[in-house]
C-alpha cells in the first residue's frame, strides 16, 4: 500500500495522530506536499464526503476525519506555500446574524477544505455587511451563509441585497444552507445555490469556482 | 370525557368524543411578543414552562386542552450540576460560559438562538472518574418520595401526565458536545463513552423505579433525546443501537410492569433511522414529528410498524405564522392522519416568534372538531 493510500485510509477512520505521523513520514521521504495533500488527505476526505452524502457515514465520522485532515494540513502548510500550491477557490462562511448555531456551518467548512478550497470562517452571528466586506477585501469567490432558525434565515436575503448594493454579484456567488432553508427559499431571495448537506455544499462550491 | 380519557382512548384506539387540542409550549420570545401586542397578560410571558400554572392559564386563554410535555420525574441530571460561570468575555461582547453540564458555550447578549459549543471538559477517563461519575450516582434526594406518594391525590386527573424517563444519549451529548461525543466515540475511547452511557442510564433507571414503587399513577412515559437533525441521526444507527437499546428496554420493561404502555420520546429532526431501536425496545409514540422544518413524517412509520406505532405531533407549526387558509389546509391533512387512529395532532415544536395569536386560537378551536 502506498503511503498516500495509508494516509487516506487512516484519515477515513479519523486516526488523527497516525495521519499526522504518516504525513511527516511522507515529507521526510521527499514526497511533494501537493501530492500528499491531493492523493492522501483530500482523497480520503473525498471518500468520507461521498459516504456522508449517501448516509453511509454520519456526522461523527466527518468530524474525526476532518480533525485528522487538519492535523495533516498543519504539517504541510509551510511546504505548500513554498511549492506555490493554489487553492481551488476562496470562500467566506458564517452563521447569519442572530444565530449562534455552528455545527452545520463547521461541517460545511470542513468539507470545503477537504475539497481544497480556502475557507475564511467568520464565525456565528455574522452581519450581512461583514459577509460582503470580507468577500471584497479577501477576494472571495463565494459567500456561504448558514442558519438554524426560521427566524434568522431571513437574514440571508439581506446578504444577497447587500452584495447587490456593493456591486459584487457578477463575481461572487452566494450559497445558502441550514435546517430550515430550502431550494425554493434560495431562489426566492436570489441566492445562487442551496444544498441539503455539507458534502454536496462542498461539491457545489468547487463547481461554482470552476464556472468563474 | 376528560382530556386524559380522550387522549389515552385515542392512543389505545378506543372511542373518544372529540380530538383534544394539544400543544408543546412556546419560545419565550413569542410570549413576550404576544404580551407586547396586548394579546396575553405580561405576567404569563415570563417563567412560563410546560405544565406550569402559567402554562395552564395560557391554555384557557387560547383554548388548548393541555400541553403533552407536562411530565413529572426525578432530579435525574448531574447532581450537583457544574457551577454556571462566565470564563471569558470576548471583544464582541459574547461570553464563554461553563454550563451546568460542563460544556463551554458561547452566548451573546441579545441573541437568543441555541448557543454554540466551544469546548467541554468530559474528554477522558480521568475527567469522567473524578468530575462526572460522582455526579451520576443514584441517591435518595433525587426523588421526592413524599410528593410521589401523594401524587394520585394531588395530580390533575383531567389531563394526561407523563412520567419523565430521562434520556439515554441526549443528556450525554449535552455533556460532551457533538464534537466531543464524536471524538470519544469514534476515535479516542469508545469504551469510556459506553461506560458513561451505562453509568448515567443506571442512575436514571433507579430514579424511575423509585418513583413507580411509590404507587404514583402516570398516563405515559416520556423521554427526551434530540439526537437527530435535518438529514437524520447524529451518529450511526448501529452504534446508537449498540449503546442505547438495552437501556430503553430495561426502563420500558419496568414501565410496562406498572401498566404504562404509552411511551413517547421527544426527538427533533428526522428520526426514521432510529425508530427501529426505539420501537423494538418499547418506545411507541413519536413526538413531536417535526414535519414543517425538517420533513419528519408519521405516516411512513405507521405503515412500517403498524398500529403499535403511535404519534403525538406532526402539525406544521409554520402554518400558524401564515393565515387561516394555511391552517385550514393543515387541519385537512391532520384529519387524514387522525383517521388512522393512535395519533393526536400537536404543533411540531414550540411555537416560535411571528406566530399569530388569533391563528393559534383558531387552530385550537378547529382541531377539536375533528370527528373520530
Amino acid at each position: 500500500m502506498s503511503i498516500y493510500s495509508e494516509i487516506s485510509e487512516n484519515l477515513q477512520r479519523g486516526k488523527a495522530k497516525v495521519v499526522k505521523a504518516l504525513v511527516e513520514q511522507a515529507v521526510a521521504d521527499g514526497c511533494p506536499a501537493a501530492e500528499i495533500l491531493g492523493e492522501g488527505l483530500l482523497a480520503g476526505m473525498n471518500v468520507v464526503g461521498d459516504k456522508f452524502k449517501k448516509n453511509e457515514v454520519y456526522v461523527p465520522e466527518v468530524l474525526v476525519a476532518a480533525r485528522a485532515m487538519n492535523m495533516g494540513i498543519e504539517v504541510l502548510k509551510p511546504l505548500l506555500a513554498e511549492e506555490g500550491v493554489e487553492s481551488a477557490g476562496r470562500v467566506c462562511i458564517g452563521t447569519v446574524q442572530g444565530d449562534l448555531h455552528d455545527i452545520g456551518k463547521n461541517l460545511v467548512k470542513m468539507m470545503m477544505e477537504g475539497k481544497g478550497l480556502e475557507v475564511i470562517d467568520l464565525g456565528t452571528d455574522v452581519a450581512p455587511e461583514t459577509f460582503v466586506q470580507t468577500a471584497i477585501e479577501q477576494d472571495c469567490d463565494i459567500i456561504c451563509c448558514s442558519a438554524l432558525l426560521t427566524t434568522t434565515m431571513e437574514v440571508m436575503a439581506d446578504v444577497v441585497k447587500k452584495a447587490e448594493e456593493a456591486g459584487i454579484r457578477d463575481r461572487v456567488k452566494i450559497m445558502v444552507g441550514g435546517a430550515p432553508v430550502t431550494d425554493a427559499f434560495c431562489q426566492q431571495i436570489g441566492a445562487d445555490k442551496y444544498t441539503s448537506d455539507a458534502a454536496s455544499a462542498a461539491d457545489a462550491a468547487v463547481a461554482l469556482c470552476k464556472e468563474e | 370525557m376528560t382530556n386524559r380519557e380522550r387522549a389515552m382512548n385515542i392512543l389505545h384506539y378506543q372511542p373518544a368524543d372529540r380530538m383534544p387540542a394539544v400543544h408543546f409550549g412556546y419560545w419565550p420570545e413569542l410570549l413576550q411578543e404576544w404580551a407586547q401586542q396586548g394579546k396575553i397578560p405580561e405576567e404569563l410571558a415570563y417563567d412560563n414552562w410546560d405544565g406550569s400554572e402559567k402554562d395552564i392559564a395560557l391554555d384557557k386563554l387560547i383554548g388548548w386542552d393541555f400541553n403533552w410535555s407536562k411530565t413529572s420525574g426525578a432530579r435525574n441530571g448531574l447532581m450537583p450540576g457544574f457551577e454556571t460561570k462566565t470564563l471569558e468575555v470576548l471583544p464582541d461582547g459574547s461570553r464563554r460560559v461553563q454550563s451546568w453540564t460542563g460544556v463551554i458555550e458561547r452566548i451573546k447578549p441579545g441573541v437568543t438562538s441555541i448557543p454554540s459549543e466551544d469546548d467541554y471538559i468530559l474528554k477522558d477517563r480521568e475527567a469522567f472518574e473524578t468530575l462526572y461519575r460522582p455526579k451520576m450516582q443514584f441517591s435518595p434526594e433525587r426523588v421526592d418520595l413524599e410528593y410521589f406518594r401523594r401524587f394520585n391525590e394531588t395530580r390533575d386527573w383531567d389531563r394526561p401526565i407523563g412520567l419523565h424517563l430521562g434520556s439515554v444519549l441526549g443528556s450525554i451529548r449535552d455533556m460532551t458536545s457533538v464534537v466531543g461525543m464524536s471524538y470519544l466515540l469514534y476515535d479516542e475511547d469508545e469504551d469510556l463513552f459506553a461506560d458513561i452511557v451505562d453509568t448515567y442510564a443506571e442512575m436514571q433507571y433507579q430514579c424511575v423505579k423509585a418513583i413507580l414503587e411509590t404507587g404514583a399513577k402516570f398516563d405515559f412515559g416520556h423521554y427526551w433525546e434530540d439526537i437527530c437533525f435535518k438529514n437524520g441521526p447524529l451518529l450511526s444507527p448501529d452504534m446508537f443501537d449498540e449503546l442505547c437499546a438495552k437501556h430503553y428496554k430495561k426502563r420500558n420493561d419496568l414501565c410496562h410492569q406498572y401498566g404504562i404502555d404509552v411511551i413517547s420520546l421527544d426527538c427533533d429532526g428526522v428520526t426514521e433511522k432510529l425508530l427501529p431501536t426505539w420501537f423494538e425496545n418499547g418506545v411507541n409514540t413519536m413526538f413531536p414529528i417535526e414535519i414543517g422544518v425538517w420533513g419528519d413524517q408519521f405516516e411512513p412509520a405507521r405503515k412500517k410498524y403498524g398500529k403499535g406505532m403511535l404519534g403525538v405531533g406532526g402539525m406544521d407549526k409554520t402554518a400558524l405564522r401564515k393565515d387561516k387558509a394555511a391552517v385550514d389546509a393543515e387541519i385537512e391533512r391532520l384529519k387524514r392522519l387522525s383517521a388512522m387512529g393512535g395519533f393526536i395532532p400537536c404543533p411540531d415544536h414550540r411555537l416560535m416568534p411571528g406566530t399569530k395569536f388569533e391563528l393559534v386560537q383558531y387552530y385550537a378551536e378547529e382541531i377539536k372538531k375533528i370527528q373520530l
